[in-house]
C-alpha cells in the first residue's frame, strides 16, 4: 500500500511528535490527511460557500456526516453528495455500489431515514467499448445497491464527455427525513460514552482515502476497491435507526476507515479502540490493516453504557455483529491497542489538523475562435437531437426501483426534476446540474450558472430551492490552471447561493481526475439542489396548447451542444441570477394556478433540446422564429444555452405575457403542439420519425 | 381478524404495503420474520424486497425459515397467503405455489408500470373482478415465470401481462414469461402470488394516472 504523504509533511510530523512515527501511526496519518479526508488543498475556498440560514437545523461544521435542513411541521431533511470515481474506474459494479452504500449511511447517521437518491454519471463516449464496459457496470452496481436496500432512485444525469474515458464521475445524492428534534450528530461531547462498531472488518479497500487521494496509476489497485454488500447495508440501515434515540453519536465508516472514524467522533477529545475486539470477516489481519479498513457496511455508535446492551441486541436479532470496541477519553489522543500493545498513539490535535495547502493559481488564456461554422439549420438539428447527451435514458433508470417508498410522484424521464411526497404533506423537489462545457470555458460563469439552472429545474415542477450540496471535481490541484478552475468555481457557486439566499449544507471535493495521458477532466462542479412546493404536480402534454418562451434568448453560443458538434465561436453565455430568479417565480406561480401543463427550462440543446423532450413524447411542434425577438443570429435562437429561460405549455399564454410584464421579463407565444412527429419552424417542416427512433433505442442497442 | 406482513432481513416493501393495506381498510401489522405468530392473524402478505439479500437465488433462503413453515400451516388452514414480487418468489421456492421465477429475459432489473388483465376470479383477491385490466409497476430482475406444464400455467394464472385494452401479446411481457403470466394461485385460490407490487398502485399522488387499481386487489383482505 501506497503512503500518499509528502517529505515536507513527514517532516512535520516527525517535529510535532519529537519522535519517529511507527508504521501503523504513518497510516493513520496518511488516512486522515489524505485529500479526501482532510480537504487540505480546498478548505481555504470552501469556507467562502454560505452554510448558515434561518433552516438551517445542522450546518457543515467540523466532522458533521451531512447537513440537516428545516422544512416545517416538526421535520428536517438531510442531503448530501458523494463520488466513487476511482474505485469506479477500476471496477465500475462495485466502485459505484459503495457510492450509493456510502451515501446512504451518511444519511443514516444523522437518525434520518433515506428517501430518494440521485445518481449523476459522466461517461467517455459509447463509441469505445471499454466506456461500454464501464456504464454498464455502473448502472447495475448503482441499482444492485440501491434496490436492494429499498431506496427509489429517483433521478440523475447521464451525459458522456471524452474526457472521462479513463476517469467516470459516478456521482450520488441522497436526501433523507428525520425528526427535527431527533438529528443525532456525528461527534462527540463529552468523554467516557462506549464505542459500538456494528459490521464485520475485512480486507478490501485497504488505503482508500489515500487511494481516492492522488492520481489512478494503472498499477494494480483493486485492493483500495471496497466490496459492496446491500444486504449488510439495509440490515445497518434497519437497525441503525431502531435504536439511532439510544445512542449519542452516529458516524458512518467510510474513507481512512476506523482511524478516521474515530478520530472524527472524539472530535479533540481522546478514543482508546482494542483492535482485538474488532469483529473481523478473515482471521490474521494486521493491526494497521484493521485500523485503516474501509470494508463497508460498518458504523460507529457512541454509547452510554447502560445503553449498549440494548443497541447490540437489535443487531443481534438480524445475526449481525456488534461489539464495544473501546471508549471515549477525556486525555486528547486516539490510541489502537492490539494484544495489550500500544501500536498508535498520537494526538487528537495533529491528527485533526493536517496542513493547509493554497496552490499556484494560473488563469487560462483568452480562448478566441470565432469562426462561425456554416451548418444547414436541419442538419444542426437532426445531429444536436441525436447527440449522446440528449438520448432516451430509460435503459439506465429503468433497472432502478424508483417506485419503492410509494412516494415518487414525478418519476426519473417525466420532468427536469423529481418530485416525492413528503411525510408532512409536503413535496419535495430534487436535481442534481453540472456543466463541464460550460466550465472548460470559464468555471465562474458556470459556478453559477449550474446554480441557477438547479433553481430553475425545481421550478419546472413547481419548487422553490431551499438547500444545497456541491460537489467539486477536478484534476490535479498542484497544476495552476486546473486550481484556478476550482477557485473560480467556488466564487461563482458561493455567489449564486448568496444571491438566491440558498445555503449550501454540505459538500465534497475529489481531484486528481485525469486520463491516462494525465490530462485532467473537464472541471466538473455539480451543485444538487432541494425544494419545496406545497402542491402536487403531473406534467402533461396535449395537442393544441401554446408553446410560451419565458426569458431573454441572446446570441450567446459559446460552450452549448451546438458549438460541442460544430465548433466554438460567439460570446460565452453570462449567468444573470435575477432573470432565472423572476422567470422561476413566473413558472412556480403559473403552476401553482393551475396555469401550466408542462414547463421546462432551456439547457442543452437550447430551445431544440427543450422542444425535443416535448416531440419525443409524441407530438409535433410549431414554432416561428420570429416571435424570438431578442436574438439576432437563427443559431442562438434556436441552440444557445443562455440561462433564465424557460418553455412553457399553457391554454393561457396571456397569463404568461401579462405575468412577465409585471415582473420585468417578457414572455411570447413562440408555438403550438400539434399532431406528429416532427417539427415546423417557421415554413420549414423536419420529420424527426428516424431521429425518435435513435432517441428510443441508442442506449439499448449499444448496450 | 388482522393481516400480518412479513419482514424478513432484506425485505423492502413491508412499510408500503401496511400503508396501501389501511387504504384498503384491512387491519395489518408489520411483523419481524422471528416474531411471527400465526395463530394471531387471518391472512398473511409477504411483501417485496430481498429477503436475505436474495444471494442464493432470489426468495431461496427465506423459503427455507421457520417463518415459512408457519407460513404452510395457514396455507393449508384455508388463510389467504399474498406474496408480492419476492414474496412470490418465497412462495415458489417453498413449494406453495408452482412453477418458478427466472431471470428476466433481458438479464437485468426492469422497473416499469404495466398493465395486467385478471384471468382468475375465483381467488381471495379477485373476485369481482371480471375483466378487468390494472395498471401497476414491476420492478425485479428475476420475474419470468416458468412451468414446464403449460395447461397448468393456464389454469393457475391469476394475472397476465396484457395491453390497456386487455390484449395479451408477446410485445407487452416484459420479463419473457410463459403465457405472459404475471401472477398465479394454488388452485384453491387462497395462495396467491403475482411480480407486480399493488401497493405501489393504490396512492392518487403517485399512480400516473391516478388510478388506485392495487386497492382492488388489496381490498380482498378486508374480512
Amino acid at each position: 500500500m501506497t503512503i500518499s504523504l509528502s517529505s515536507y509533511e513527514l517532516e512535520l510530523i516527525k517535529k510535532e511528535l519529537k519522535r519517529e512515527p511507527k508504521e501503523e501511526e504513518l497510516k493513520v496519518i496518511d488516512a486522515l490527511w489524505s485529500e479526501h479526508c482532510s480537504y487540505k488543498s480546498s478548505k481555504v475556498f470552501l469556507r467562502s460557500l454560505p452554510s448558515e440560514g434561518p433552516n438551517v437545523v445542522m450546518g457543515i461544521e467540523d466532522w458533521q456526516d451531512a447537513g440537516a435542513v428545516d422544512i416545517g411541521d416538526g421535520y428536517a431533511i438531510v442531503m448530501k453528495v458523494e463520488s466513487h470515481n476511482h474505485p469506479s474506474a477500476i471496477d465500475p459494479f462495485n466502485g459505484a455500489a459503495t457510492g450509493v452504500g456510502g451515501i446512504i449511511r451518511d444519511i443514516i447517521s444523522k437518525g434520518a431515514r433515506p428517501i430518494a437518491l440521485l445518481d449523476m454519471i459522466r461517461v467517455g463516449s459509447l463509441r469505445h467499448e471499454r466506456n461500454r464496459w464501464l456504464l454498464k457496470g455502473i448502472i447495475s452496481g448503482i441499482g444492485f445497491y440501491g434496490n436492494s436496500i429499498g431506496v427509489p432512485v429517483v433521478g440523475g444525469e447521464l451525459s458522456f464527455d471524452d474526457s472521462y474515458t479513463d476517469n467516470p464521475l459516478v456521482d450520488v445524492a441522497c436526501v433523507g427525513i428525520v425528526r427535527k428534534d431527533k438529528i443525532i450528530p456525528s461527534v462527540v461531547k463529552k468523554p467516557g460514552l462506549k464505542l459500538v462498531l456494528a459490521g464485520l472488518t475485512g480486507i478490501d479497500g485497504l488505503g482508500g482515502a489515500s487511494f481516492a487521494s492522488r492520481k489512478l496509476s494503472g498499477e494494480d489497485e483493486i485492493g483500495a476497491v471496497q466490496i459492496a454488500d446491500p444486504f449488510a447495508g439495509k440490515i445497518i440501515l434497519d437497525v441503525t435507526l431502531e435504536i439511532a434515540d439510544k445512542v449519542e453519536a452516529i458516524k458512518d465508516l467510510g474513507g481512512g476507515g476506523l482511524a478516521v472514524a474515530v478520530t472524527e467522533m472524539a472530535n479533540g477529545l481522546g478514543a482508546i479502540v482494542n483492535l482485538d475486539k474488532v469483529p473481523l470477516r478473515v482471521k490474521g489481519m494486521k493491526p494497521e490493516d484493521i485500523i485503516i479498513s474501509e470494508t463497508q457496511e460498518r458504523m460507529l455508535y457512541a454509547v452510554k453504557d447502560e445503553n449498549v446492551k440494548e443497541v447490540c441486541k437489535a443487531f443481534e436479532y438480524y445475526e449481525y455483529p456488534c461489539a464495544v470496541i473501546g471508549e471515549i477519553i477525556e486525555e486528547p489522543k486516539i490510541k489502537f491497542l492490539y494484544e495489550g500493545k500500544e501500536v498508535v498513539s498520537l494526538p487528537s490535535s495533529l491528527l485533526l489538523s493536517p496542513p493547509i495547502y493554497v496552490w499556484g493559481i494560473k488563469e487560462d488564456g483568452e480562448q478566441k475562435i470565432n469562426e462561425k461554422p456554416n451548418v444547414r439549420i436541419e442538419d444542426a438539428i437532426r445531429n444536436i437531437v441525436t447527440s449522446e447527451d440528449l438520448v432516451n435514458k430509460e435503459w439506465a433508470y429503468s433497472q432502478f426501483d424508483y417506485e419503492v417508498g410509494t412516494s415518487t410522484v414525478i418519476k426519473p424521464g417525466e420532468a427536469d426534476s423529481a418530485l416525492l411526497l413528503l411525510p408532512n404533506g409536503k413535496f419535495l423537489a430534487i436535481k442534481g446540474d453540472a456543466n463541464p462545457d460550460l466550465c472548460v470555458e470559464d468555471s465562474y460563469e458556470c459556478g453559477k450558472a449550474i446554480f441557477a439552472e438547479a433553481y430553475r429545474n425545481l421550478a419546472t415542477v413547481g419548487a422553490r430551492g431551499i438547500a444545497a450540496v456541491d460537489h467539486l471535481q477536478f484534476g490535479d490541484p498542484k497544476k495552476p490552471k486546473v486550481y484556478a478552475k476550482f477557485v473560480e468555481a467556488i466564487r461563482g457557486i458561493s455567489e449564486a447561493a448568496r444571491f438566491f439566499n440558498i445555503p449550501i449544507v454540505g459538500g465534497k471535493v475529489s481531484f486528481y481526475n485525469e486520463n491516462s495521458k494525465g490530462e485532467p477532466i473537464k472541471p466538473t462542479p455539480l451543485i444538487v439542489m432541494a425544494g419545496l412546493s406545497d402542491k402536487p404536480f403531473r406534467p402533461s402534454i396535449e395537442e393544441g396548447l401554446d408553446i410560451v418562451l419565458i426569458g431573454i434568448t441572446r446570441d450567446e453560443m459559446r460552450a452549448s451542444l451546438f458549438t460541442k458538434i460544430f465548433g466554438q465561436y460567439g460570446k460565452l453565455p453570462k449567468a444573470r441570477l435575477s432573470e432565472d430568479l423572476i422567470s422561476s417565480e413566473i413558472v412556480i406561480q403559473g403552476i401553482h394556478e393551475g396555469k401550466i401543463t408542462y414547463a421546462k427550462d432551456i439547457s442543452k440543446g437550447g430551445l431544440i433540446g427543450a422542444l425535443w423532450s416535448i416531440i419525443t413524447k409524441g407530438y409535433s411542434v410549431s414554432i416561428s422564429t420570429d416571435a424570438i425577438i431578442t436574438a439576432e443570429d437563427i443559431y442562438s435562437k434556436l441552440f444557445s444555452e443562455n440561462g433564465g429561460r424557460f418553455i412553457v405549455l399553457t391554454n393561457d399564454s396571456q397569463f404568461f405575457t401579462r405575468l412577465a410584464e409585471k415582473k420585468g421579463t417578457i414572455a411570447r407565444v413562440i408555438g403550438k403542439v400539434t399532431k406528429g412527429s416532427g417539427i415546423y419552424i417557421d415554413s420549414d417542416y423536419y420529420d424527426l420519425s428516424k431521429e425518435i427512433d435513435i432517441y428510443n433505442n441508442y442506449l439499448e442497442a449499444r448496450l | 381478524m388482522k393481516t400480518a406482513v412479513i419482514k424478513f432481513p432484506g425485505t423492502t416493501c413491508e412499510i408500503d404495503v401496511l400503508k396501501a393495506l389501511k387504504e384498503a381498510g384491512v387491519e395489518s401489522n408489520i411483523v419481524g420474520y422471528k416474531d411471527f405468530d400465526p395463530d394471531k392473524f387471518n391472512a398473511v402478505v409477504i411483501p417485496g424486497g430481498f429477503s436475505f439479500g436474495d444471494y442464493l437465488r432470489a426468495g431461496s433462503i427465506a423459503a427455507n425459515t421457520e417463518t415459512m413453515k408457519k407460513i404452510k400451516e395457514m396455507a393449508n388452514e384455508g388463510k389467504i397467503v399474498l406474496g408480492i414480487c419476492n414474496g412470490f418468489q418465497i412462495l415458489v421456492e417453498s413449494g406453495l405455489l408452482r412453477g418458478a421465477l427466472l431471470p428476466n429475459l433481458k438479464m437485468r432489473f426492469i422497473s416499469k408500470w404495466v398493465y395486467v388483465k385478471v384471468v382468475r376470479f375465483d381467488t381471495a383477491i379477485t373476485k369481482g373482478l371480471e375483466k378487468k385490466v390494472l395498471r401497476m409497476p414491476i420492478a425485479h430482475a428475476e420475474g419470468r415465470y416458468y412451468l414446464d406444464n403449460l395447461e397448468e400455467a393456464e389454469k393457475l394464472a391469476v394475472f397476465k401481462y396484457s395491453d390497456e385494452k386487455g390484449n395479451v401479446k408477446e410485445e407487452v411481457n416484459p420479463n419473457g414469461s410463459i403465457l405472459n403470466i404475471a401472477g398465479i394461485a394454488n388452485e384453491e385460490g387462497n395462495v396467491i402470488g403475482l411480480m407486480p407490487h399493488p401497493e405501489r398502485a393504490s396512492f392518487k399522488l403517485t399512480s400516473p394516472d391516478s388510478q388506485t387499481d392495487g386497492l382492488l386487489l388489496l381490498r380482498g383482505l378486508r374480512k
